[in-house]
């Protein structure tokens, strides 16, 4: 794929939130944690002045604010589902089982009754683990076409479920990020699939790095060997700078393709076995009884 | 002239300060056994970092004395620590541990460990005789389906007693921390994979952000890594599930080209989280030595055998 101008690159435009109504996923493994670009998400929604809700199931209010500057915590609302999910204390302020379009989206009227704010989900695979696939993403699209939700982004770790369930969330989203450790110690890979209103899917590989103040730098394209080799390649031209002459003129090519092979069975060699010229021996064969005699192949090799 | 052997009598001149410099240093020397993994974590008994999930794990190898270290560790820096052994008794800690300084009998009369012998209760589950305050503990193995919450509560019992002030005779002791040798077999006894990570997100929960403390947990795996059998209900989604809940894990296993005397085997440090003090690297590689006494690290091709 061309590249576009390196500031201007799917990554960033992700990141600039301009897709409205969508659903961003992005996918990490036990390698890679996909939540240090998650947090660079919210840090970018939070500095365009959107009001973010976090549904925290996977880490605290403390290790997800970690990193994110102060003064925008007014416009940051956490649901803390992480300190007790499963209901086994009696004091749970959300339990995974109220995952439901009603429930969040009143809970999110709560805080900002007027502007449609966005949803972080840390993380789906919690979700998952105990509310079944298609109740999640029944939730996910009602959300989606509700309207108290600006955009949804969720955090979902790949290696934790069948290809099934990751292909169905997969197929919910507008867009798709999967994160992969780097090459170098802190640069990481991002394969990003989009797909559009119109059903038009793009994809594209970035390799970034995230900065403490939690600004993505995209770095550049992959560039390992194990890729697709560059069509622009130029051919390397063997018969140049010889001390002895290798090309061929006109009439010698064309002398070099009329040539018959002299192992192949081609048709010409056959008509000329089969009718011998003048002058040549003729073979007559007269079977006795006891001879197997096929009249139409006497020696089973014709190629009729 | 024939050897006389003879009882030997203390000097009663021998001060008391005396007596404990010597106590320090046998202790330190004990300490130094296990100096090299400290410094590779970058912790010490007087400084560790607070509310980390820990992951012990290792595939065709044996990490336990990985929990032998973590536990005389946390003693020695004065933790109050709850250990769940699931796979020996309390004397083979306990002789493992008096070799490494520690004496666990002493630690559990003085309360700073409470110790859960699995293989002793579950006898007790099967074959109730009186009632044991371990027995609820271990109910899940009469019902392994309905999860493991009965063992978080023995858990956030234990830790919480702690910080709950306690009476005049209570010492004071530091953060809690949690223990767990090892979670494997809890799927061997019919948990499921989802039951025993909720259980450690709870442990997690309570013991780390509430209550500032540590826990480590030992999971182990046999057999090869499978890439894409992502949702095979066993050991490996287990240790991935853990993975990720965690920010530092230590994997043990076998060298790649395989059986060495000198080398038992490398430990891979994996960091998740980003350090405050800027750059280092998340993955780091050592091969290590098990001693009678300790472990040594070194860097890969530098064992002592092949220098």
């Amino acid at each position: 794929m061309l590249g576009n101008a390196p500031s201007f690159t799917m990554l960033s435009e992700l990141l600039q939130g301009t897709d409205v109504g969508g659903f961003l996923l992005i996918q990490d493994s036990c390698s890679y944690s996909g939540r240090h670009l998650l947090k660079s998400f919210i840090d970018a929604a939070l500095n365009r002045e959107e009001v973010v809700h976090v549904l925290g199931l996977d880490v605290s209010e403390e290790e997800l604010k970690e990193g994110l500057k102060s003064f925008v915590f007014q416009r940051l609302h956490f649901h803390d589902a992480y300190a007790d999910p499963l209901g086994w204390t009696d004091n749970s302020p959300f339990t995974v089982h109220q995952f439901s379009s009603s429930r969040l989206t009143e809970l999110l009227k709560q805080t900002a009754p007027s502007k449609p704010a966005t949803l972080v989900i840390d993380s789906l695979s919690w979700v998952l683990r105990h509310i079944s696939p298609t109740a999640v993403c029944h939730t996910l699209q009602q959300l989606k076409k509700g309207g108290a939700v600006r955009t949804i982004i969720g955090l979902l770790h790949e290696d934790m479920h069948s290809r099934g369930i990751v292909g169905s969330v997969c197929r919910l989203a507008t867009s798709v990020i999967t994160v992969e450790p780097g090459t170098k110690g802190e640069e990481a890979l991002a394969k990003i699939t989009k797909r559009s209103k119109s059903g038009k899917v793009t994809q594209d590989e970035q390799i970034f790095s995230i900065r403490k103040d939690l600004t993505v730098t995209v770095l550049s394209k992959p560039t390992n060997p194990g890729h697709k080799r560059s069509t622009t390649e130029e051919q390397v031209d063997p018969t140049a700078n010889l001390t002895f002459n290798l090309r061929l003129t006109d009439a010698e090519r064309e002398a070099k393709e009329k040539l018959a092979l002299p192992f192949v069975f081609s048709k010409e060699k056959k008509t000329a076995l089969l009718h011998s010229g003048p002058g040549s021996g003729k073979i007559l064969y007269e079977p006795d009884a006891s001879d197997d005699y096929d009249q139409e192949d006497p020696d089973d090799d014709l190629d009729v | 002239m024939t050897r006389r052997w003879r009882c030997r009598q203390t000097k009663p001149t021998k001060s008391l300060e005396e007596n404990e410099n010597l106590q320090r240093s046998s202790e330190l020397v004990r300490l130094a056994m296990f100096t090299e993994l400290n410094s590779i974590l970058n912790t010490s008994p007087e400084s560790f970092t607070p509310g980390e999930f820990i992951l012990l794990s290792d595939r065709q190898s044996d990490a336990s004395f990985l929990i032998h270290h973590f536990l005389s560790f946390y003693l020695k820096a004065r933790c109050k620590v709850c250990f769940v052994a699931l796979v020996q008794s309390f004397s083979h800690y306990h002789a493992v541990s008096q070799r490494l300084g520690v004496s666990l009998t002493q630690a559990k009369e003085k309360g700073q460990l409470i110790f859960l012998e699995g293989l002793k209760e579950s006898l007790s589950v099967f074959l109730p005789q009186e009632e044991n305050a371990g027995h609820q503990a271990m109910s899940f193995l009469r019902d392994p389906a309905a999860g493991l919450r009965s063992l978080y509560e023995f858990v956030q019992s234990s830790v919480v007693e702690s910080s709950g002030g306690g009476g005049a005779s209570a010492e004071q002791w530091g953060p809690p921390v949690l223990l767990m040798d090892d979670v494997s077999v809890l799927l061997s006894l019919g948990v499921r994979v989802g039951a025993v990570l909720d259980f450690s997100h709870y442990c997690r929960t309570t013991v780390c952000s509430q209550l500032q403390g540590n826990v480590v947990m030992l999971v182990r795996c046999d057999g090869e890594a499978e890439e894409d059998d992502a949702d095979d209900e066993g050991s490996e989604q287990l240790m991935r599930g853990l993975t990720h809940q965690s920010c530092l894990t230590l994997h043990v296993q076998g060298l790649p080209t395989g059986y060495c005397r000198d080398i038992h085997g490398q430990v891979e440090f994996c960091w998740k989280k980003r350090q405050s003090d800027g750059q280092h690297a998340p993955k780091k590689v050592f091969q290590f030595k098990v001693h009678d006494k300790g472990v040594s690290f070194f860097a890969r091709g530098t064992s002592r055998a092949v220098l």
